[in-house]
């Protein structure tokens, strides 16, 4: 994604077109940066990214003390 | 523990193991943000598919997620062709394979609704948002239905970028 692309993109999710599904997606609680963001990457770099929120959010998980 | 989707469909690609990746793994491939701990593919139910799928699945110790420790289980390939979908774990993290994907259909229509992607230098088959749109409102269930949100961003961003991927 150049850097006008990425504007663009910005721009969009800025101001979604009323009626459109980022507009609904925005209105959900959807975060639209993390989507643009992620064009951003390749597809391997999206694997990567996920590989390592998940092996983080498991170390979390397990760090959770037990409740007594 | 995270499932290590690199040696995973590495895995599938060194032993030609006919696969599409599907679920979370294929979400994320497509730009979405889901984090989700497993990989899901839908494999072709055909006999030396199964073979070769089991055969490279063998030295990782796939056993039956959520049975009974004491089950007995042997992922070879006349149990693979007498079932459809399996959800193990493997020394390499939860894999969920399944011959069939709901609101799309087996290997061959899933495998239609799919794009190639390159990851880690090896060409994948994953599944489409149009797919992933489709399968998750078929599915129905609310974990799936949340999903469709994001998705759907996601497709109608891409396509007013006039972007393929």
């Amino acid at each position: 994604m150049t850097s006008a692309e990425h504007d663009r993109a910005i721009a969009l999710i800025a101001n979604p077109p009323a009626g459109s599904k980022l507009a609904a997606a925005k209105e959900y609680g959807v975060d639209l940066t993390l989507l643009v963001e992620n064009l951003r990457l390749t597809t391997t770099e999206r694997l990567r990214k996920l590989q390592s929120a998940a092996e983080f959010l498991e170390k979390v998980r397990h760090s959770v003390p037990q409740v007594r | 523990m995270a499932a290590n989707f690199g040696k995973l469909l590495a895995l599938f690609s060194d032993a030609n193991v006919e696969i599409v990746v599907i679920g979370g793994v294929a979400m994320n491939a497509q730009g979405s943000a889901y984090v989700t701990f497993d990989l899901d593919v839908c494999y072709k139910h055909t006999k030396e598919n199964i073979a070769r799928m089991c055969d490279a699945l063998a030295p990782h110790q796939p056993r039956l997620r959520g049975a009974p420790e004491n089950l007995p289980f042997r992922l070879d390939a006349d149990t693979v062709k007498r079932g459809l979908n399996f959800t193990l774990i493997t020394s390499l993290g939860d894999l969920d394979l399944l011959g069939e994907v709901t609101g799309i259909g087996s290997y061959d229509a899933v495998l239609q609704t799919s794009e190639l992607r390159e990851i880690d230098g090896k060409e994948y088959p994953v599944l489409s948002l149009t797919g992933l749109i489709q399968s998750k409102r078929a599915a129905g269930r609310k974990k799936d239905l949340n999903a469709l949100p994001e998705l759907e961003a996601l497709r109608d961003l891409k396509e007013r970028m006039g972007r393929k991927e």
